[in-house]
């Protein structure tokens, strides 16, 4: 165990973080799964013990992730990203249907059943993180800098869209803010935004009028939002589930209070439909209050603060852009399903990450955060380094010793940009 | 400015939006919890607590010797949610569920329940009917199908269960008990006393816990308190026999309705009530409380004029009256009799039923003071309902000189009874205080109320009147009222067993619409028995249809008296307790006795002269031996430890008390009181030993 420790690298509190949220997840789940058990008739703990397995294999999977050095991610985006445009294409034709969206595949051999755009998410943000710092210098231009950067984000949402419009516009959000950050005019990323609405707009026509996809449901979404209400023919309103659903989640949040019913009181788990997936920060806040619910949006801000503090300290553009572009995309996401259990946003069908019940889907966070503290781990180590370095020169200095320095491992590009880095890198204060 | 600076710079505009996201976030659930949070909480509690009501078990009906003449059943509508049935449990069972079902029902095959099942998958009908009206066995039986055992959630089996009140005896005295049924108009004696047969239903509060289930909350109970039962005085044999003599004669002249009372003398009790109408379907019903109907009585209220003359000493039953060749004309209106019975006694004026005898008599004595003959009457309280405990009773009418209607002919019409409206139970209640010499009872149906198996409250006989007149008045009354039986119009129905007494009626019916030259009568016959010491009296009234060949009280009347007076007779119930002998014979060297109530011991012991144990209950049921001496033992039958005691009859609290006293373990079948036991009384108990009742 010890050992282990030792050898776990990388920001602490991010760490922390993971864990703290790992264990508010197992309590909620556990929770919130009573009334799933007893339907699907299985012991009371069973999904409890299946969380704390899938967290387990989640934090291995971190640990994992995190020893690897973060440059070999530069090479496996882009494969990734190369694996998962068709992997979506086949999904989009033979994956298994849910609500009429087909996001799931099976893989064979050892029959994993995973969304497809978890893996793609995860691939198109190490891609663009590698994109975006490879075309920095002429990321203002429309042609040759924006294009790229588009191209890749255009693919993946567009593959995305027809199953899950929802994922695919908040994807191609998020990649909004990653060209935001990664310099893209702002011009560039409003007339993006315009093309997206016309997208949309087309695309849900198209839907309506063939029938087909699921242009009825993202319409009730959007209604069911804004407050729209359906009357029948007898003058009786329709409870429709969303609204049903949001309803319920509201219920709960007015039921927490300021400090909450208490850990395992929730009623509401027994009328909101899966209180352990989309809705489970509805029941941390019946449960654990306005403070729980606050807690839990400190904890996502924390990691993201943490992440940046990261990103400045990295001096290689592709590092930075890594740790910055994955911890925002998860906090953004994170953002997103609070919102829509608080009913500032429509019901997107997200998930909370690390929280929410679930497989793979907490699986491809966990590579996330693996990457993050990957990087977190070479900062950290490439500072120790070049404090040592600075020591030995300084001893050198002071006994005119003098030894080759030796930087075999940086290839010449990642130098390149090393060297660019570090004329910028005054600002940063020394560890 | 420099890229890293400048890409520095877009991070904390991110960072600084996401911030702002999050605290919207905490903004927006601290705003649903001040502004909408009231209004959420009330609807969370309506979705997580409900108020369940405990249904109260609706009292019996029972007759003093015990019989259950209505009762309580559960009762099930099954409904069938197809769409809930999942194909794979469907294919798999749907073969042996339709086997089930014609199995159970028999009423359709095994290939057509298979059809209607299939037919109705195929819709994925969400309510559909299985069955109405099943009873709880099949119920049962029903539940656990395949499929359906499955529960409501995957087997679509949705049962609404129902109560239905049911009367053993059907028809017997169907109007008096009456009618209960939900959410509908209630008649009898479940509508005079819905408030005790009703009972409290309990209530509490459940919680919604996990799975769908409600859980009560602790404390918050209302108990139950179960409808008590109600102990009428009706009695089944007297009943029975009232409504078939009383049915045969309205099928033998084709009468219109009839009514027939049979009141016990002593206390006013109503044995017997029947009502039989001509429904629709030609046949007759109980369909309308004509007992307690107030009509032109005719003739039988000849008795009230009598009484006013004798109580005011302005005639003796000696007297000679001339009836004017049976025909007289007062103030302008010719009262005739049915035939010339000359110049008679008041008795043989009576006894022959003259009209102008009697029209004469309250003319002559009462026209300058027609209040005289009205006080008379109000003293039989004529002017008022008789109060008895069912509902639907109407007011009697009354003229009284000050009425705008009152005139010259009145009086003599009134003597003879018309002009004066009159409810057979009142001419009934008339008649039996002259047999009950001089004490007028109040006539009531239910003698107790009771609670599991205890009589906690008993209704006592109600006086009326202490003395109606004085004891010469009554005595000529009833010489007169003898005297129609020995020598006039009810002579044929002499009996030599027993003697009687009472007073054909033939009225011509003007009321509902009907004329008097319509040719619609009411005869009737008011009456007791024994003459001597009666116990009975019995009034009935028959109105037959339009021009109907018979109508004389006499004819159409007075046979179901007889019928009823010989039934009572033949069954030796002239006292209300079974007879003695019935329970026990006594021989010089021992006592024969079976099992008794001991308040029946307790009569006959005393009437011996035996002392009987101050403490043995009368709930308990006991038996009586000699012991070695000669001397009269009385025991409770719960002494007898290690032997089966019999049950028969009890309730089924006493019953079980007993059998569990003896070790037995107990099993019950049916409802109500215990029809048979499994094992025979008098055998040897083991401990542990399984007894299983049937109850009725």
């Amino acid at each position: 165990m010890k050992a282990i420790l030792n050898r776990t690298k990388g920001d602490k509190v991010i760490w922390a973080v993971v864990l703290i949220l790992s264990f508010v997840s197992l309590l909620a789940v556990y929770s919130s799964t009573g009334s799933l058990a007893y339907r699907m008739d299985k012991n009371a703990s069973y999904f409890l013990v299946k969380q704390v397995m899938v967290l387990g294999l989640g934090l291995v999977i971190i640990y994992l992730v995190h020893k690897v050095n973060y440059l070999k991610f530069k090479k496996w985006a882009q494969v990734l990203f190369m694996i998962s445009i068709p992997l979506l294409l086949y999904t989009l034709v033979f994956g298994a249907k849910i609500n009429e969206g087909s996001r799931w595949i099976k893989l064979p051999v050892i029959n994993l059943t995973f969304q497809t755009s978890d893996l793609a998410k995860l691939a198109l943000f190490m891609f663009l993180a590698r994109v975006l710092s490879k075309k920095q210098e002429v990321i203002k231009d429309f042609r040759n800098g924006f294009i790229p950067v588009l191209t890749p984000v255009a693919i993946t949402c567009a593959l995305i869209a027809p199953a899950n419009l929802s994922t695919a516009l908040m994807l191609g959000f998020t990649c909004c803010i990653l060209f935001f950050i990664g310099r893209t005019q702002v011009k560039h990323i409003a007339m993006l935004a315009l093309a997206g609405i016309v997208g949309v707009v087309l695309l849900f026509g198209i839907s309506k009028m063939t029938g087909m996809g699921r242009a009825s449901t993202w319409e009730q979404r959007i209604e069911d939002f804004t407050g729209g209400v359906k009357v029948d023919a007898n003058g009786n309103e329709i409870k429709k589930e969303e609204v049903f659903q949001v309803q319920q989640a509201k219920i709960a949040i007015a039921n927490g209070g300021i400090t909450g019913r208490g850990p395992g009181n929730s009623q509401q788990r027994n009328f909101l439909p899966h209180p352990y997936s989309d809705f489970i920060y509805s029941i941390i806040i019946e449960e654990y209050g306005l403070i729980g619910g606050a807690v839990i949006v400190f904890l996502y801000l924390l990691f993201l603060w943490r992440s940046i503090l990261i990103f400045r300290r990295c001096p290689y553009a592709f590092g930075a852009f890594l740790a910055v572009g994955l911890s925002i995309t998860l906090v953004f996401q994170a953002m997103l399903n609070m919102a829509v259990n608080v009913h500032l946003v429509p019901v997107t069908g997200l998930t909370l990450p690390m929280v929410s019940m679930g497989g793979s889907s907490i699986w491809f966070t966990s590579i996330a955060i693996g990457v993050v503290l990957s990087v977190s781990r070479y900062v950290d180590e490439m500072e120790g380094k070049e404090k040592a370095a600075r020591e030995k020169r300084e001893a050198q200095a002071l006994y005119g010793e003098s030894e080759e320095e030796a930087e075999d491992e940086v290839d010449e590009e990642q130098e390149e940009i090393a060297v660019r880095a570090l004329k910028n890198k005054k600002a940063v204060p020394a560890a | 400015m420099n890229i890293k600076k400048d890409i520095r710079f877009r991070v904390y505009v991110a960072f600084t939006c996401i911030c702002l996201l999050g605290l919207a976030i905490i903004i927006k659930a601290a705003t649903i919890q001040v502004k909408e949070g009231p209004e959420l909480r009330r609807q969370a509690y309506e979705m997580h607590t409900r108020t369940a009501e405990l249904p109260a078990e609706r009292g019996n009906i029972y007759t003093e010797d015990g019989e259950l003449l209505c009762s309580t059943i559960p009762q099930f509508d099954v409904h069938i949610d197809f769409s809930v049935i999942s194909q794979k449990l469907y294919d798999a069972n749907a073969d042996s569920l339709a086997y089930c079902l014609s199995d159970l029902f028999k009423d359709k095959s095994k290939s057509e329940y298979k059809r209607m099942l299939d037919a109705a998958y195929k819709k994925k009908g969400r309510y559909v009917l299985l069955r109405r009206n099943m009873k709880y066995y099949d119920y049962q039986a029903v539940r656990s199908f395949p499929i359906f055992n499955k529960g409501k959630a995957y087997g679509g089996f949705i049962e609404d269960p129902k109560i239905k009140r049911v009367n053993p005896y059907q028809m017997l005295a169907y109007r008096t008990i009456g009618l209960w049924r939900e959410n509908s108009q209630t008649i009898g004696l479940e509508n005079k006393y819905d408030s005790i047969l009703r009972g409290e239903a309990g209530r509490r509060i459940e919680q919604k816990a996990i799975g769908n289930i409600w859980v009560p909350l602790e404390g918050s109970e209302v108990e139950t308190q179960n409808g008590r039962d109600i102990v009428t005085t009706l009695d089944i044999g007297i009943q029975e026999v009232a409504e078939y003599s009383l049915m045969h004669t309205l099928e033998e002249y084709k009468c219109e309705y009839g009514t027939c009372i049979v009141m016990e003398v002593a206390t006013g009790k109503i044995r017997a009530i029947a009502n039989l109408g001509l429904g629709k379907d030609g046949h007759y019903h109980e369909n309308f409380n004509y007992a307690l109907t107030p009509t032109e009585p005719g003739s039988t209220f000849k008795m009230m004029t009598l009484f006013s003359l004798f109580r005011d000493k302005h005639i003796k039953i000696t007297d000679k009256v001339n009836t004017e060749g049976g025909s007289k004309i007062f103030y302008k209106r010719r009262m005739e009799d049915s035939h010339n019975v000359g110049e008679v006694t008041i008795r043989d004026a009576f006894a022959q039923s003259s009209n102008v005898a009697m029209a004469k008599l309250a003319d002559h004595y009462y026209h300058s003071n027609p209040d005289k003959y009205i006080a008379n009457l109000k003293k039989l309280h004529l002017h008022e309902k008789t109060g008895i405990d069912i509902p639907g009773e109407r007011p009697p009418v009354l003229k009284t000189p000050k009425n705008k209607s009152w005139s010259a002919t009145t009086l003599p019409w009134m003597a003879t009874g018309y002009e004066v409206l009159v409810s057979p139970m009142r001419t009934c209640m008339v008649y039996n205080a002259v047999a009950n010499n001089g004490k007028m009872m109040k006539p009531y149906l239910v003698s107790a109320i009771r609670e599991y198996g205890k009589d906690v409250v008993t209704v006592a006989p109600t006086v009326v009147e202490e003395q109606i007149a004085d004891e010469e008045t009554i005595k000529s009354l009833r010489a007169c009222a003898e005297e129609v039986v020995l020598t006039g119009t009810a002579k044929q129905y002499k009996s030599p067993f027993y003697t009687m007494a009472g007073k054909t009626g033939t009225a011509q019916v003007a009321d509902m619409g009907i004329t008097y030259g319509m040719g619609v009568y009411q005869g009737s016959f008011v009456g007791y028995v024994p003459a001597d010491n009666p116990k009975y009296t019995i009034a009935v009234v028959v109105r037959t249809r339009r021009n109907s060949s018979a109508y004389y009280g006499g004819t159409i009347a007075a046979p179901v008296f007889k019928m009823i007076a010989d039934r009572i007779f033949a069954t030796g119930k002239t006292t209300w307790t079974k007879p003695v002998d019935s329970i026990a014979s006594v021989t010089k060297v021992h006592i024969v006795a079976q099992k008794a109530p001991a308040a029946s011991y307790r009569s006959i012991m005393n009437s011996m002269g035996i002392k009987f144990p101050l403490s043995v209950s009368d709930n308990l049921i006991t038996q009586v031996s000699s012991d070695s001496n000669s001397r009269v033992v009385v025991t409770p039958q719960h002494v007898y430890t290690g032997v089966v005691p019999d049950v028969s009859g009890m309730g089924l609290k006493d019953a079980v008390y007993l059998l569990e006293q003896q070790g037995a373990r107990v099993q019950v079948r049916g409802r109500g009181r215990v029809r048979s036991q499994s094992v025979a009384p008098g055998g040897k108990i083991t401990k542990g030993q399984q007894i299983i009742l049937q109850l009725s």
